[in-house]
């Protein structure tokens, strides 16, 4: 049941001297939703065009339903839906023309179920694509990469763009597609996003896959940057050996800190005073990065 | 229109190749126009005769009172292939390049179609496109030939257009061939702009520079016109030529596009 749908081994890519990715072994399995996490120019686009035979490696070997990724590309694009990271459509089509276009190229593909990811997404069909929003833009990618149905869903950043509550629906029809047993693979720069979306991660930075957990052990690991007001001037070791509390500093009533894993153990702490606001940060993955996964690096800093 | 790449191609451009078929069809109107005052005026034919070699090279004749005399002068001699070769670059230029430059390929790839199938579908649009400008090129200047009285045959009319469409579609290929290899189609365009109009001044030149004449036949542009297939009809080893050239350069096109990394 858990049988591979993408296996990487040692997948390489150096762009001249510069470094593209390297050494990547990556297996995702198959009906998971697995998310590929780093931040921007970390390699991931580079490792989707790799899977997709629009680049080729220069080491190292990418297999998609057991189908190699260079020799059999024609096969394994058939069977995948793709969204491109930085999107770019037919400017002077309209999105009923585009998508018209990509499904007879494709073939078998249901043009009601077209009509209805475009009214889950409200996408904007009948305009030229030049004159619509971003979003609209990358709705018009999604159903492109949805509308057949593939048993591979290899989205790159796909909620670039996407308003709050489209962003929603997307989620929904990422959950169906994994009910369904699809497979997806999805980049993202953002951390929440991929906790809420995905099953397994693979956190890639400068090029090399530097983590793959289980979502639920991200979420053990989360850092939260807490502002804390205060009605009136706290003790000064109010909040000092709160397990998980770090990077304490106060300035007169505000506590900065900073939260690994949950945060129970500060709010019970907390609740001996008068709090009048909790603000919390999401750090940047940048920050996640620098600070845990670099050599050397400890959350006792 | 919207069943393949190729039929997309020629939907993309349907509005930039009418608007070619009635600048053609304005120009060929309004030279062949000219054509009963020239046909009877001695004194433009006397100074013909002993035109300076300078005008040779832009007329290719100093025949310009018979109707083959005239078609090649004020046509077939410079303008149609020139304007015909524009066309085919221009197209070709923008076939693979254009959609990488754009960055509209990797969706299109995305699709399952292998780059050699999309790289003939698109050379089969460019193809499509210059045949059709080629025969608006044979209907006009036939039909307002027959419509001054001028006495041709209308076979061999035939005959040079096809020869004017296998230098365009060679010129052509060679633009496809540089976008395919570099993803430029600022590049495409200024080289094979530049070998063109290189052929075609060579070509010119050979014809009245006596030491250049052994350098002609390295020029594309006399294969295409050399014999004078309007008064002699096509030459089949000057076919097969054009039809090499543009052979290499698609087969040349295949092999590079296929190895490459696209750039996103």
């Amino acid at each position: 049941m858990s049988s591979a749908v993408i296996v990487t081994e040692g997948l390489t890519k150096y762009y001249g001297k510069s470094r593209g990715v390297v050494d990547l072994d990556i297996e995702v399995r198959e009906g998971e939703v697995f998310g590929f996490l780093g931040p921007n120019g970390a390699g991931k686009t580079t490792t989707i065009r790799l899977l997709l035979d629009l680049i080729r490696p220069t080491r190292g070997r990418a297999y998609l339903f057991g189908l190699d990724s260079r020799r059999d590309s024609l096969q394994v694009r058939r069977r995948c839906g793709h969204l491109p990271g930085e999107l770019a459509l037919y400017e002077k089509m309209s999105g009923a023309d585009l998508l018209r276009f990509f499904a007879n190229l494709r073939g078998g593909v249901s043009w009601s179920y077209v009509e209805e990811l475009a009214e889950r997404l409200d996408g904007e069909l009948s305009a030229p694509i030049r004159s619509i929003s971003r979003g609209n833009k990358q709705k018009i990618g999604l159903i492109q990469a949805l509308m057949h149905q593939p048993e591979l869903l290899i989205l790159d950043e796909p909620t670039a763009g996407l308003d709050p509550l489209v962003q929603q629906e997307f989620y929904r029809i990422i959950a169906s597609c994994r009910a369904e047993g699809r497979t997806v693979f999805v980049s993202s720069h953002n951390l929440p996003e991929v906790e809420r979306l995905c099953d397994r991660v693979g956190i890639i930075c400068e090029g090399r896959l530097v983590d793959l957990v289980e979502v639920a052990s991200l979420k053990k690991r989360a850092l939260r940057r807490l502002e804390v007001h205060f009605a009136s001037p706290p003790p000064p070791d109010a909040l000092r050996g709160v397990p998980g509390v770090v990077d304490l500093h106060a300035d007169e009533v505000v506590v900065h800190c900073t939260v690994r894993g949950s945060m129970d153990l500060l709010i019970k702490a907390l609740a001996r005073f008068e709090v009048v606001n909790i603000v919390s940060h999401e750090p940047s993955l940048e920050e996640v990065f620098l600070r845990y996964y670099e050599r050397g690096g400890s959350d006792a800093e | 229109m919207l069943s393949s790449v190729f039929l997309k191609g020629l939907r993309d451009r349907r509005v930039s190749l009418a608007w070619w078929a009635v600048g053609l069809l304005l120009f060929i109107l309004m030279q062949i126009a000219f054509y009963p005052s020239m046909k009877d005026n001695k004194s433009i034919q006397e100074y013909m005769e002993s035109a300076p070699d300078a005008l040779v090279a832009f007329t290719g004749t100093t025949d310009i009172s018979s109707p083959v005399g005239y078609l090649n002068s004020q046509f077939y001699f410079l303008m149609f292939p020139i304007l015909l070769t524009i066309l085919a670059i221009s197209i070709g230029s923008d076939a693979l390049a254009g959609e990488e430059g754009r960055g509209t390929l990797d969706l299109l790839l995305s699709a399952p179609l292998t780059r050699g199938r999309l790289l003939l579908e698109k050379y089969a649009t460019l193809a499509a496109a210059v045949a059709l400008e080629a025969l608006v090129i044979y209907a006009v200047t036939a039909l307002s030939a027959l419509a001054v009285g001028m006495d041709l045959d209308f076979l061999k009319l035939a005959e040079a257009t096809f020869s004017l469409l296998l230098l365009a579609l060679a010129f052509g290929a060679l633009a496809l061939l540089l976008g395919a290899a570099t993803g430029s189609r600022g590049l495409a365009v200024g080289i094979t702009a530049a070998l063109g109009l290189g052929a075609y001044v060579l070509n010119s030149l050979a014809l009245v520079v006596e030491g250049l004449k052994p350098w002609r036949r390295l020029s594309p542009v006399y294969y295409y016109g050399g014999n004078d297939p309007l008064a002699n009809g096509l030459k089949g080893s000057h076919v097969l030529v054009l039809l090499a050239l543009t052979a290499v350069f698609l087969g040349g096109s295949l092999a590079l596009f296929r190895r490459r990394d696209l750039s996103a």
